[in-house]
């Protein structure tokens, strides 16, 4: 094995998998290097939470392989080392009694501590990462009280405090504005180059994918991947729809046009 | 009548009804915050409709009532979960099976005898002024072990409850865990009974919860709220019934429900409408 080998967090080979008797991916490769900070991108309902949740075991694989850390996801068992908020993490039950930093500290919750009260160091982590997530400020709030944005931020400060290796995201910027969207991808782009977390995020917002990510991943069945942008077009074609332009003007904005406008 | 109360209070079984009463109310208002969030208070319930089928049974066979209903509840309760999860059932079509069964051998346990209707109306109606020193003992042991897990466990079960799936990913035993939660509550719903009876088990459960629930304020101080709640409405309906001979059962959780109210009430006179008591009544398959 050399090394770039071993560096591998996560790499999928000839998957398959189904959901209500329809074929959702199909023959899907790709790989995932350590540090490497990922865009996974394609149309609603073409299959890119079922493909993490196929990763992550939740959903079950018809064919193919799945390798996390270089080790087959069935014998995987180091599952602390990723991190995964799902998609509809957003939507609990705002009945829920719990504070923001009530929340994050939950993260820290794992089998190590068990029988155990979390211990100054834990709850030092759990500080130091909401102050890295921009949620200090509203740490005793209650987290059902919380606007879009500032949930959004929570959970990953609760994903975060772990200090997981793999962090993955599902649509983390949806009901964001703008430049909510903006400033959510250039903290992700910090941690992952302070902390050199490797990081999986799928979005919609195609111009953070494409500048600040260091690969796409289209998702539409098929599963296409790219660190180089100027194959990212031909890609998001097949994803899209070869109606759709991918227009690239400046150096950080993307839109995707109709193509008889 | 206040010496009538310094009277009661200096009498042994009337310590009793107090001390086993409000351990009992803490136990099960903590648990009931649980329940309430995990959207499984009809669980609750349904154990305490077979508990009454592990009642008549031990009525009939002579052997200690509480412990058959304890039996019962906590194989229904597992039985529940184990249909859930292998989807041989839906969680109500489980405890609907679970509760049909429960009752209808209760019943024919009441039959075979025709003699005990008697004690089984304590059951269904609570008889906390009844309460002899071994029941006080069962209740102090049992209640003890059920209040210290929650206490040792207690950051797992918040993380559980509210997050499954990342529980299990930082290795948390989460199955394990669940079996032991649901045991608890199956132990908790029958010493209830001996406080309030089967029918109204449900609402010491739950209405403190709802009631702290109301305050929005963090998870233990939600917690601390619905244990006080509960404490504070069991000993208040203990001493009324005893001052005034009414029914111990229909006097607490007639406080529990007034507490519940007032907050509801100042909540939505104060402040802005749209914050209703949450729903208890919808049940939610969770992963564990
Ligand atoms: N629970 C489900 N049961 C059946 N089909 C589903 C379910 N969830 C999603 N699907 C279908 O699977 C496909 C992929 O969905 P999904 O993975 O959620 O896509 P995406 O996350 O890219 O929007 C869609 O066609 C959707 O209709
Ligand atoms: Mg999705």
């Amino acid at each position: 094995m050399t090394s770039a080998e071993s560096e591998t967090v996560l790499e999928v080979r000839g998957l398959r998998a189904v959901r209500g008797g329809a074929v959702v991916i199909e023959n899907g490769c790709f790989r995932i290097a350590k540090g490497e900070y990922a865009g996974i991108v394609g149309p609603n309902g073409g299959g890119k939470t079922t493909l993490l949740q196929t990763i992550l075991g939740y959903h079950p694989r018809t064919e193919g392989e799945i390798f996390l850390f270089g080790q087959p996801a069935d014998r995987f068992k180091d599952w602390q080392r990723i991190a995964y908020t799902p998609q509809d993490a957003i939507h609990f039950d705002e009945q829920f009694p719990l504070t923001v930093r009530e929340l994050v500290s939950l993260g820290r919750v794992r089998r190590s501590n068990l029988l155990r009260r979390l211990n100054g160091k834990d709850w030092e982590k759990v500080d130091e990462t909401m102050e890295l997530m921009g949620v200090s400020e509203i740490s005793e709030r209650r987290i059902g009280q919380l606007s879009g944005g500032q949930k959004q931020r929570a959970f990953v400060a609760k994903a975060l405090a772990l200090d997981p290796e793999l962090l993955i995201l599902d649509e983390p910027t949806s009901g964001l504005d703008a430049s909510g969207q903006e400033s959510f991808y250039k903290v992700l782009g910090n941690i992952n180059k302070e902390r050199g977390t490797t990081i999986v995020v799928v979005s919609h917002d195609l111009a953070a994918v494409f500048c600040r990510m260091t690969q796409v991943i289209c998702v539409n069945k098929y599963i296409h991947q790219t660190g180089d942008l100027n194959v990212a077009e031909r890609l998001l074609r097949g994803a899209y729809g070869n109606h759709f332009r991918f227009v690239m003007h400046g150096d950080c904005e993307c839109c995707c046009v109709p193509e008889d406008v | 009548m206040f010496g009538d109360l310094f009277t009661l209070l200096g009498m042994s079984f009337f310590q009793r009804a107090l001390i086993g009463g409000c351990l009992v109310s803490v136990i099960c208002a903590a648990i009931g915050l649980f329940v309430v969030l995990r959207k499984e208070s009809m669980i609750g319930d349904s154990a305490a409709h077979i508990s009454f089928g592990g009642i008549a049974v031990g009525l009939l066979l002579g052997v200690q009532p509480m412990i058959m209903a304890t039996v019962f509840s906590v194989a229904a309760i597992l039985g529940m979960d184990f249909m859930k999860k292998r989807g041989i059932a839906q969680s109500d079509s489980a405890m609907a099976i679970f509760m049909a069964m429960g009752f209808s051998v209760g019943l024919i346990a009441i039959g075979l005898s025709n003699g005990f209707s008697i004690s089984i109306m304590d059951y269904l109606f609570g008889s906390i002024l009844t309460i002899s020193g071994s029941d006080l003992a069962v209740i102090s042991v049992l209640g003890i072990a059920v209040l210290s897990a929650i206490f040792i466990l207690l950051k797992e079960f918040i993380a559980m409850t509210f997050d499954s799936i990342s529980s299990k990913m930082n290795g948390i035993p989460t199955e394990l865990l669940s079996v032991l939660f649901n045991v608890m509550m199956a132990v908790t719903v029958v010493l209830t009974i001996k406080v309030v009876g089967i029918i109204l088990v449900l609402a010491l459960m739950v209405v403190p919860s709802l009631a702290a629930l109301q305050l929005k304020t963090s998870f233990r101080k939600t917690l601390l709220a619905a244990v006080m709640f509960g404490a504070f409405s069991t000993f208040t309906g203990i001493i009324v019934s005893g001052m005034v001979d009414l029914p111990a059962a229909g006097v607490i959780v007639f406080t529990d429900v007034a507490i519940l109210l007032l907050l509801v009430a100042y909540k939505h006179l104060g402040k802005e409408p749209g914050n209703a008591v949450p729903p208890i009544k919808e049940t939610k398959t969770f992963r564990t």
